[in-house]
């Protein structure tokens, strides 16, 4: 996907994105990361055509976004937000079955083809014997994961994640990381997420945007983007940074 | 599974014990034997009175019933609030002025009125939705623009009937909801328009389980909220717009029914939307008949007996928020 000269303001006062311009890697995990307010999440769903920015222009496989028809669109990327909300006694295999939405049309349905998305996404989300519960019967790290079936189950090559980590434990923050992980390796996914803690970013990302008001301030692999003089610059903290054959590369906060 | 099956077939058994009670209770009372045996005897004088008169009304309250209260599941769905309502929020009340208003001034529009009750009706459907989307169609505050718009038009329904004094009797009648005095002609009018509202909103039953999800990520799955909404207030409109016209104004039907039904088959629209029918119309003929035959020969109208239940229940959804 290309991002072009894009800029975006929510209440016309100021730049919520200002001229962001990048690439997102076709079969890669790309994490977007800065501080609150950056502008990180509004960049995704400019992505994800939830947001229409005033300028520029974002285009996937050299057709302009807002040329896309909505489900054919859906079938190209999904996108999973941060909070959901649905009926409590919705089983997870029927909020699953929303994400043929995309490959069904009034006359038309295959249900041989979405019976097998529908049993894939839950597969690689581990949800396949629980498919007959109730939402309301799961954990917060399960609920997530069917969100990300449902999106499974469009089939789409991009998968968006907004903060998917946030309302979880360490425990389910670090599973969820290895599913997308999975996704990415096992299904060559385009993963394009959102993330708060920078070491996690490091560790499951092939590419990282960071960026700072509105703007790109560094972006490639982890390695070359995340350096003690950035993360003191855009987040205002200093950190020591490390690296060695077990843990690999990570960084550890100091102070401000 | 088990559950949805034992609720519908208890609505289904009550439906027809009221059905019977109701027609062969009142000024001409008939055993159930007798009555039946009548059905099928064409001479009889006292089942020919019970046919015209009767009837007609059973009939009026099953439909108006099953149209008000699946309008309530369609507009809680379209609002994504469970205290919407027609009656409550105004629909009903901007579409039984709108029809009296009309007709007074072009009394030769008399057979377009369901029309008008449907222009008038989504009239009050929209200031209600644009009125209250700014604060993101919250429960409290849509509720409360909602009874505003539904005091507006029934004030300036009241006004409009003082001025025109005896001259709109008849116009008038719909106000006041009475189930009185209905005729196959009424009948008729609800059975076309209500069955055609029905089957609609019940061809619409996974858009509405849809629009549970948040609008952006149904948007996300390619699917057009808008027009979904848009279409399924219509709907919504339609039924409550013809139920006024032949019932009047009967409020709270589409509050009270959804939310039993969804405690009783839960929140999946394919069943939801025939319960909330079967156990709106339940509801409706019990009210009717209770309000005929507890004080005869005087009558409570049903949509007294509702206001009656509908505003205590108002205020339980209210604190339960």
């Amino acid at each position: 996907m290309e991002i072009q000269d894009i800029i975006v303001s929510h209440d016309n006062t100021r730049n919520h994105l200002d001229g962001v311009s990048t690439t997102i890697q076709k079969g890669k995990i790309t994490t977007i990361i800065g501080p609150n307010g950056c502008g990180k999440s509004t960049l995704l769903s400019v992505m994800s055509r939830n947001n229409i920015p005033i300028s520029g222009n974002a285009s996937l496989e050299n057709k302009d976004l807002v040329h896309y028809k909505p489900k054919e669109f859906a079938k190209k990327l999904a996108i999973v937000y941060q909070q959901n909300d649905a009926p409590k006694d919705l089983t997870i295999e029927k909020l699953v079955s929303f994400g043929r939405l995309p490959h069904r049309t009034m006359l038309k349905r295959n249900e041989e083809e979405d019976a097998e998305a529908i049993e894939w996404a839950l597969t690689c989300t581990n949800l396949l014997e629980k498919k007959d519960t109730d939402l309301e019967a799961l954990s917060g790290g399960e609920r997530q994961r069917v969100w990300i079936a449902m999106a499974l189950a469009q089939q789409s090559e991009i998968l968006c994640l907004d903060e998917p980590t946030t309302y979880l434990d360490i425990y389910y923050q670090i599973e969820l990381l290895e599913l997308v992980k999975a996704l990415n390796e096992e299904h060559s996914l385009t993963i394009v997420m959102v993330l708060h803690d920078i070491n996690q970013a490091i560790r499951y990302s092939n590419q990282i945007i960071l960026m700072k008001a509105g703007q790109i301030i560094a972006e490639g692999a982890p390695r070359n983007v995340i350096t003690k003089e950035v993360i003191k610059e855009v987040y205002g903290v200093q950190a020591i940074f490390n690296e060695d054959e077990q843990h690999g590369f990570y960084m550890v906060p100091l102070g401000i | 599974m088990t559950k949805k099956i034992v609720s519908f077939s208890i609505v289904i058994v009550l439906l027809l014990v009221s059905a019977v009670y109701a027609a062969t209770t009142g000024s001409i009372k008939m055993g159930f034997f007798e009555f039946i045996g009548a059905l099928f005897d064409e001479g009889n004088s006292q089942m020919e009175a019970i046919r015209d008169l009767r009837f007609p009304r059973i009939i009026v309250a099953l439909f108006a019933g099953a149209a008000l209260s699946v309008s309530g599941v369609l507009l809680q769905s379209v609002m994504r609030n469970p205290l919407a309502d027609a009656g409550v929020i105004g629909i009903s009340s901007g579409a039984a002025f709108v029809q009296l208003f009309i007709i007074s001034f072009f009394p030769a529009l008399f057979f377009m009125t369901p029309v008008l009750a449907f222009m008038g009706g989504a009239f009050a459907c929209a200031l209600v939705f644009a009125l209250s989307w700014k604060s993101g169609l919250s429960p409290l505050k849509l509720i409360l623009v909602g009874i505003a718009i539904n005091a507006m038009f029934t004030g300036l329904t009241e006004t409009f009937i003082s001025l025109g004094g005896s001259l709109n009797t008849s116009a008038a009648s719909v106000i006041g909801s009475n189930l009185t005095m209905r005729t196959w002609k009424d009948v008729s009018t609800i059975v076309t328009y209500g069955t055609v509202g029905l089957i609609a909103a019940f061809a619409l039953y996974s858009w509405c389980n849809l629009l549970v999800l948040q609008d952006k990520t149904a948007k996300s799955l390619g699917f057009h909220v808008a027009r979904a909404r848009l279409l399924i207030a219509a709907v919504a409109v339609l039924l409550s717009a013809v139920s006024v016209v032949v019932a009047g104004v009967i409020s709270f039907v589409g509050l009270l029914v959804p939310h039993i039904s969804r405690r009783l088959v839960g929140h999946d629209h394919k069943v939801l939307i025939p319960f909330t029918a079967l156990a709106g119309a339940l509801l409706i003929l019990v009210a009717d008949t209770i309000g005929r035959t507890m004080a005869a020969p005087l009558e409570i109208p049903a949509s007294t007996i509702m206001a009656i239940i509908g505003g205590p229940f108002l205020i339980f959804l209210l604190r339960k928020e």
